[in-house]
């Protein structure tokens, strides 16, 4: 569950980037995050996984204070959360295979169970076959799915994913978001941001509208 | 416990490739961290070697009076009696000059020019053994002695076992000056070393870091690296210092020979060889330490 009770964020030079924001995700739930650019929508997930800590409120994953933890508990928070970044931040020195086991790596997964579950995660997302190649040699919608493959690999209870349809054409985009209702379906708690709200009504979930920092009706 | 032993190897995997993708970079920071560390073993090698030959000189100074061809039989009897009255004295023997010339005609291999001479150049002379052993005291007596009627000159013949001596404890401050100085250029290099590392991964920390990796997952992989390039280098050091000793040895023993000396240089051990190691690997791991410290508090 993730549960935001009065949360501000002033990002330093002081620009309010979210202001007095409450709500409550509950475990298992699939929700979307809408809103202009600079809403605040990467911020939001941001805080959730403890890359930003809020300057007020609090910011509750499963019961524990993320805003207010330890640095050094705060990657084994993180270890639960998938995350697929807004800019990707795909490693380009490395091939996909080993892009999408730095997770396990970073856990510490035995060799043998960290290939599987790496060339699980891939066929899952519909790369089986692309592991040797380098992540330059894919398209930006198999970049993507390189992304979801690693936020996946390690099987989190909650998967964040900043914008994972921007700059896909349409056909492109609901192929992906059917990918993150499978997730859904196996009980993974989502929170899928994106501008363009037009996506989402086809899937009827609760929407998060933002703007400026808080919520519209 | 496995687990924790899984994350070392896949660090040192990583580290060992690194090392190989880069075979030139890391043999010259290799021979860097051997040179700085083979300047102090050297040095601290020769200062023992040297403080053990001083060990082995006669610590009874003596003090040779030679006396004037003109000192009277008084003169001389005052002077041979100062062995019961003063107390810094502890015997005496007189050489006259005859004897002298025997000596000297027997052990230098001058002795045909020596009798060749019309008569004898020689002086009588006293030995005094002192009991004293202080370089300040000694040089007092020796002013005191010169300064008496019938003397001529006087020789402190452990002059040059007390220069020795000095030179021994200057070594060893210039041996502790040496080892400050290359410690902290050690530390100064590997910590600039993994310096370069950490920018040239900086992506893949960052991401790492995002996706749950602890400061102990980033760390590793440096600290390994830093722990392998401290222990080949000083391994290297020692190995370059016993190449260098066995090479400059015959030399320091033919000279040795000419004074008469059994002398060589000691050649590193397998206790130093160990102190080495351990001392550039410690180094090392906290150059490579605070190095990933100060990337780690810097970037959240
Ligand atoms: N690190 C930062 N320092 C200062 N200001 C920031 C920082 N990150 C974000 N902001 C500001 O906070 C506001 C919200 O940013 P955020 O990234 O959350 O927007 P967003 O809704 O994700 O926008 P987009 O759709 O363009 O990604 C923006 O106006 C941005 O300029
Ligand atoms: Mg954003």
């Amino acid at each position: 569950m993730i549960q935001f009770q009065q949360v501000s964020k002033r990002y330093r030079g002081g620009f309010d980037a979210l202001k007095n924001l409450s709500f409550e995700i509950p475990t298992g739930e699939l929700v979307f995050l809408a809103g202009h650019s600079g809403a605040g929508k990467s911020t939001i997930l941001k805080l959730v996984a403890g890359i930003e800590r809020p300057t007020g409120g609090a910011v509750l994953v499963n019961g524990q204070n993320v805003g207010s933890m330890r640095r050094g508990s705060i990657p084994f928070v993180r270890r639960h959360i998938g995350l697929i970044f807004q800019d990707h931040k795909i490693l380009f020195d490395r091939s996909v295979y080993d892009n999408v086991r730095l997770p396990l790596d970073i856990i510490g997964f035995e060799s043998h169970e960290a290939r599987r579950r790496v060339l699980a995660a891939l066929d899952k997302v519909g790369l089986a076959g692309k592991e040797k190649l380098n992540p330059i040699a894919l398209s930006g919608g198999e970049q993507q799915r390189l992304c979801i493959a690693r936020a996946v690999v390690h099987r989190p209870a909650i998967l964040l994913a900043d914008e994972p349809t921007a700059n896909l054409d349409r056909d492109y985009a609901h192929d992906i978001l059917e990918l993150f209702k499978s997730f859904h379906q196996v009980g993974v708690t989502l929170v899928i941001s994106a501008h363009d709200e037009t996506l989402m009504a086809d899937y009827g979930r609760r929407i998060l509208r933002l703007k400026n920092g808080q919520f519209t009706a | 416990m496995k687990n924790e032993f899984r994350q070392h190897w896949f660090a040192f995997r990583r580290t060992l490739a690194g090392m190989l993708r880069q075979p030139l970079t890391s043999l010259l920071n290799l021979l860097v961290i051997a040179i700085a560390a083979a300047f102090p073993l050297a040095l601290w090698l020769v200062v023992t070697s040297l403080a053990d030959v001083a060990g082995h000189l006669p610590v009874e100074p003596q003090i040779t009076v030679f006396l004037r061809s003109s000192a009277t039989p008084g003169e001389i009897q005052a002077l041979r009696a100062l062995e019961g009255s003063d107390t810094r004295i502890a015997k005496h023997r007189f050489v006259p000059k005859d004897e002298a010339l025997k000596e000297m005609q027997q052990s230098s291999g001058f002795g045909d020019l020596l009798a060749g001479l019309p008569d004898n150049p020689l002086p009588d002379a006293i030995i005094f053994t002192a009991k004293e052993n202080h370089a300040a005291g000694l040089e007092a007596l020796q002013k005191e002695l010169a300064a008496k009627p019938g003397v001529e000159e006087v020789q402190l013949d452990s002059a040059w076992a007390r220069r020795l001596e000095r030179l021994v404890a200057l070594g060893r401050a210039v041996f502790q000056a040496v080892v400050a100085l290359l410690a902290t250029a050690l530390v100064l290099i590997t910590g600039n070393t993994i310096r370069m590392q950490i920018l040239t991964r900086q992506e893949e920390i960052e991401v790492s870091k995002l996706i749950g990796a602890t400061d102990a997952f980033i760390r590793r992989p440096f600290i390994h690296f830093a722990a392998a390039q401290g222990l080949l280098g000083g391994a290297l050091a020692s190995a370059i210092v016993w190449l260098a000793l066995r090479w400059l040895n015959p030399a320091v023993r033919d000279l040795a020979t000419a004074y008469g000396q059994q002398f060589e240089l000691q050649s590193p051990g397998l206790q130093s060889l160990g102190v080495v190691c351990t001392a550039t690997t410690l180094l090392c791991l906290v150059g490579a330490w605070l190095a990933v410290w100060r990337h780690l508090r810097r970037h959240l």
